[in-house]
């Protein structure tokens, strides 16, 4: 059932997404919304249930890039992992630390991506990473209004342990 | 030869067919509600305006300021609708007008969401232009909706010729909406800034003769076979509103050796 409304908001964010991004204009960087998600996931799902939800974000984003090629899937399952063992570290509990994080973990995303990218394409290799600033923190403000809403929808549960670096 | 990049794409399986088909009614209400919220929006602000200028003509002066609101639009869309059909010239066959929907998500891989797709005729491959010129062409099609790549786009090639001249180039994409790359034309050939550059029709995908963009930049090295240069594409992609798939380009269709009109 979480799987379900997982892919569901997914869907819907990365339709609304694409028509905000139409509006204002391609020059400008994209919102990561799966990236928030997954990194939400990361903090609050079970290990399987996390990795498998994030594995479906990741594919219905590689799917709406118009050329699937399974990067994003990889990438997402793998931001997934990464935010868990982040997430251990961390205490995680309001949209301001939660639009941090999700900001930390689209830096990594992005990376991974140009890295993975520009391995396979040299026009990705040479298109750096000059969007990614922008990115972030569009990503960032993005999950200042998605907290609440996934929060709502209960996509996992609280964790009961602080992280190991809170006070 | 099939110079757009489409090659890597595989078809869309049942699971993408309906993820694609939920996401393309989501995308269509949210730009239904955008352009009817800023309709309206035009409409409040042109009422509160005639209201300050004169009382008396209120209601009267609202209403026709409505009306030429609505008839503007309607003659601009009108217009746009007036330039496609010279496409008829250039590509006889079925068109599919479609309208743009949304820009997919990663900037790396530049494609437009339009609202047509196979139900309507549109298949993969086919060449996607508007009244100024080179849009893309379909990437993928689905039952109501279809992915264009543009022409922008890095992984994106195509046939050009300088229409003055007539040589024969390369365009692809560079990323950058502003900036297509010219490839292939010899450095002692001429090229001038500004020069036209239309497709050749010789890559399988575009007819010949639609406009791809005007010369610009360009650089002549000391050494090397070719020079450098760069277009300014003829289509505003931050503009695009309404686009027309062409006809898929019969075989035989396109010029051959024999046929040129000019040299490389």
């Amino acid at each position: 059932m979480k799987l379900a409304l997982t892919l569901v908001l997914t869907l819907l964010f990365l339709a609304l997404e694409s028509v905000a991004v139409k509006y204002v204009g391609l020059g400008v960087a994209r919102i990561d919304v799966t990236v928030a998600i997954v990194a939400f996931l990361s903090l609050r799902a079970g290990l399987l249930e996390g990795a498998v939800a994030s594995y479906a974000v990741g594919y219905l984003l590689d799917l709406m890039t118009g050329r699937p090629t399974g990067l994003y899937t990889l990438l997402a399952v793998v931001t997934f992992l990464l935010g868990r063992v982040a997430g251990s570290l961390v205490d995680v509990r309001s949209a301001r630390s939660f639009a941090l994080f999700a900001m930390a973990a689209d830096v990594t995303h992005g990376l991974l991506a140009w890295g993975i990218g520009s391995v396979s394409s040299k026009q990705m290799a040479l298109s750096g990473l000059s969007g990614l600033p922008l990115e972030v923190f569009l990503t960032g403000l993005a999950s200042l209004l998605l907290y609440p809403l996934l929060k709502r929808f209960g996509l996992g549960a609280e964790r009961r342990d602080p992280g190991l670096l809170s006070p | 030869m099939f110079l757009g990049s489409s090659r890597s794409v595989r078809e869309p399986n049942l699971v993408d067919r309906i993820a694609l088909a939920v996401t393309a009614p989501v995308q269509r209400a949210a730009v239904a509600t955008i352009d009817g919220t800023a309709n309206a929006w035009h409409q409040y602000v042109s009422l509160r305006n005639v209201r300050r200028e004169n009382v008396v003509l209120e209601e009267e002066n609202s209403k026709l300021r409505a009306d030429v609101v609505g008839l503007a639009e309607a003659r601009a869309e009108n217009e746009r609708l007036r330039r496609l059909v010279h496409y008829d010239e250039i590509s006889p066959g079925p068109k599919v007008v479609a309208r743009v929907l949304g820009i997919n998500p990663d900037p790396n891989r530049l494609t437009l969401r339009i609202d047509r797709g196979e139900g309507d005729g549109v298949k993969r491959g086919q060449a996607v232009v508007t009244a100024d010129g080179v849009v893309g062409q379909v990437l993928r099609a689905t039952a109501s909706a279809s992915d264009v790549l543009v022409v922008f786009d890095p992984n994106c090639r195509l046939g050009g010729r300088i229409q003055r001249t007539r040589s024969r180039v390369g365009v692809s994409g560079a990323g950058d909406e502003q900036a297509l790359k010219l490839e292939y034309l010899l450095r002692t050939e001429d090229l001038e800034e500004g020069d036209l550059v239309v497709t050749s029709g010789t890559d399988g995908v575009y007819p010949p003769g639609l406009v791809v963009g005007r010369v610009t930049g360009v650089q002549r090295q000391t050494s090397g076979m070719f020079l450098n240069a760069g277009i300014l594409p003829a289509v505003n992609f931050t503009r695009v509103e309404e686009v027309v798939v062409l006809a898929p380009q019969p075989a035989g269709s396109f010029p051959t050796r024999t046929d040129g009109q000019g040299r490389r």
